[in-house]
């Protein structure tokens, strides 16, 4: 557990004390200011359901680039031999970079809850689809940061990895249109592995457990194959 | 003695190339061993499958009784490991560095504090502890990485190329450094520098193209000796009288530029060199001595010369090249 810890908290160090991270949340907060702004002086309601979308394009775009150093910029500084002769497991690596970046996520997603809170003081927010809002885009994340680290396992160029993710997240987004040029069974599974079918049901307040344990099994596999490559050397 | 080290046929591709070939040695507790190569021998591969970072395409490897692969935790919780080139983050402080590698090598806060003091102490580090390793020179990054190797007193310290980039004061300091932990630790160090390995280990393996050629370069492999004599006398009957001693098939005259030509007297001295291979020398030097007296020639000096690596190095790596 010490182990951990002490890895957890060099990666927050290795995330917060570079430009990267502020420059990310200050583009975030921009786009979304702009977004939540507009969109409430045109429609008039105390609702944050495109704020949510926009957001969730946002993750598709900003978690490639959170995500691309972490164990590609490692691998190409030999950082990752250090690492990985101390007695620390693979697990405890990959953990705690996702972990970090997370963290970074979710400061995101705080900064982003002053929008919300003005809702609250200058209307009467549903805060049902909120919630459930700020749960998908967190489950959301969840599952881009797994796939990205595993990217960035793959290879030991950093824009390598973040072009390999972001394709692979505008393909997931948009991977649905395909799906309903199928035929039955392949419309089903093809249009089931688009992240925004699955993010739609918590952007409009529906919980479903299907949406949770698709973001979630996407997360958990895009973990187990980070370690394995991780183990691969 | 306790196996700190056992390879067992070590083989290692990458891709099509071979880059280690059946490689097998064992390292006993408190011993201060050497890997001798050139650049791109199979040194850092091998040194890499020991600290578990790389896996064997066959064979096997155990730390501390620990199989380097299948029990890699605790095989790594027995070595502190230099590696190649000392990749550090350079983003971190010295101090925040070394806190951080104790903390990963499972030490506690005093144990942490206690342990980062000592190696700060021994590498001379107090001084750059606040400052970014990334603003150090490439000698005192050298000196933070050998530093981190030795937090926690690991049994076993495996060393790649320890005295790279260091000046020739720090070089005395690392080798005594090192020195000083024989017989307390074993160490495992990697070089190309023949001077270097030669200073520092008792013990030279000699590593070429992936092939283990010799586990001990000095000496029990071969107990290959060289004795020197000087004598006052004709050198083909002073030759002729030293062949008479049982284990001496070949005598040489010493090369040396300050020699001159053999004087026609015979009267000034001159330096003989005779390999013998015996597991004892000094008996065969008795034997010479007493042959020379015999014969009425006039013995100036005797000695057992220590082994010469560089000699030992030649011979082994062009008796591995193959003749084309």
């Amino acid at each position: 557990m010490r182990t951990f810890v002490a890895l957890l908290v060099k990666e927050e160090k290795a995330i917060f004390t570079t430009p990267i991270a502020y420059v990310v949340i200050a583009v975030f907060l921009l786009i979304m200011g702009y977004t939540f702004t507009l969109t409430l002086f045109m429609s008039h309601t105390a609702s944050l359901v495109h704020v949510f979308f926009q957001i969730y394009v946002l993750f598709l775009l900003t978690v490639p680039i959170i995500t691309m150093r972490l164990i590609a910029e490692e691998r190409r500084l030999r950082t990752l031999e250090v690492l990985l002769t101390a007695p620390v497991s693979e697990v405890s690596v990959i953990l705690s970079k996702y972990l970090a970046s997370m963290s970074l996520i979710t400061v995101m997603l705080l900064l982003s809850g002053v929008y919300a809170i003005t809702l609250a003081i200058f209307g009467q927010p549903d805060w049902g689809p909120i919630f459930s809002g700020y749960l998908g885009l967190l489950l959301h994340a969840s599952a881009l940061v797994a796939v990205g680290l595993l990217a960035s396992c793959l290879v030991s160029n950093q824009i390598v990895a973040a072009v390999m993710s972001l394709s692979l997240f505008l393909l997931l987004w948009i991977i649905d249109k395909l799906g309903y040029l199928l035929p039955d069974p392949f419309n089903a599974l093809v249009v089931n592995m688009s992240f925004l079918v699955h993010f739609r049901t918590f952007a409009t307040g529906s919980l479903f457990l299907s949406d949770a344990g698709f973001f979630i099994s996407v997360a958990l596999l895009g973990l187990f194959l980070s370690i394995r490559a991780l183990g691969q050397r | 003695m306790t196996h700190v080290v056992t390879a067992d046929s070590l083989v290692k591709w990458y891709g099509p190339r071979l880059a280690v070939k059946d490689v097998s040695f064992t390292i006993e507790e408190g011993e201060v061993v050497g890997l001798l190569g050139p650049n791109g021998s199979g040194k850092s591969t091998i040194l890499r499958i020991l600290t578990g970072y790389l896996p064997p395409s066959s064979g096997s490897a155990r730390i501390a009784g620990f199989d380097a692969m299948e029990e890699s935790l605790a095989a790594r919780a027995s070595i502190g490991y230099l590696a190649e080139d000392a990749p550090i983050y350079s983003g971190m402080r010295v101090g925040e560095f070394l806190h951080f590698m104790a903390h990963i090598k499972g030490l506690s806060g005093p144990q942490a504090n206690a342990s980062v003091t000592m190696a700060r102490k021994k590498l001379e580090l107090e001084s750059v502890d606040h400052m970014a390793i990334g603003k150090l020179s490439r000698g005192y990054r050298q000196r933070v990485a050998i530093a981190q190797a030795l937090l926690g007193n690991p049994p076993l310290l495996i060393l790649d190329e320890p005295t790279n980039a260091l000046d020739a004061y720090q070089v005395i300091a690392v080798r005594e450094l090192i020195r000083s932990l024989a017989g307390q630790r074993t160490v495992l160090l990697a070089s190309h520098v023949l001077t270097e390995i030669e200073k520092i280990a008792s013990r030279v393996m000699i590593l070429v193209d992936g092939m283990l050629l010799t586990t001990d370069a000095k000496g029990n492999d071969t107990n290959q000796h060289r004795l020197r004599l000087r004598i006052a006398g004709a050198p083909d009957k002073i030759t002729a009288q030293l062949r008479k001693v049982p284990g001496v098939s070949s005598v040489n005259l010493e090369q040396t530029s300050d020699a001159g030509p053999p004087a026609a007297d015979g009267e000034t001295p001159r330096a003989y060199i005779v390999p013998v291979q015996a597991e004892n020398p000094r008996r065969i030097a008795e034997d010479l001595a007493r042959v020379v007296i015999e014969g009425g020639f006039a013995l100036s000096e005797l000695a057992v010369l220590e082994p010469d690596l560089e000699q030992i190095f030649l011979a082994l790596t062009q008796r591995a090249t193959p003749v084309s």
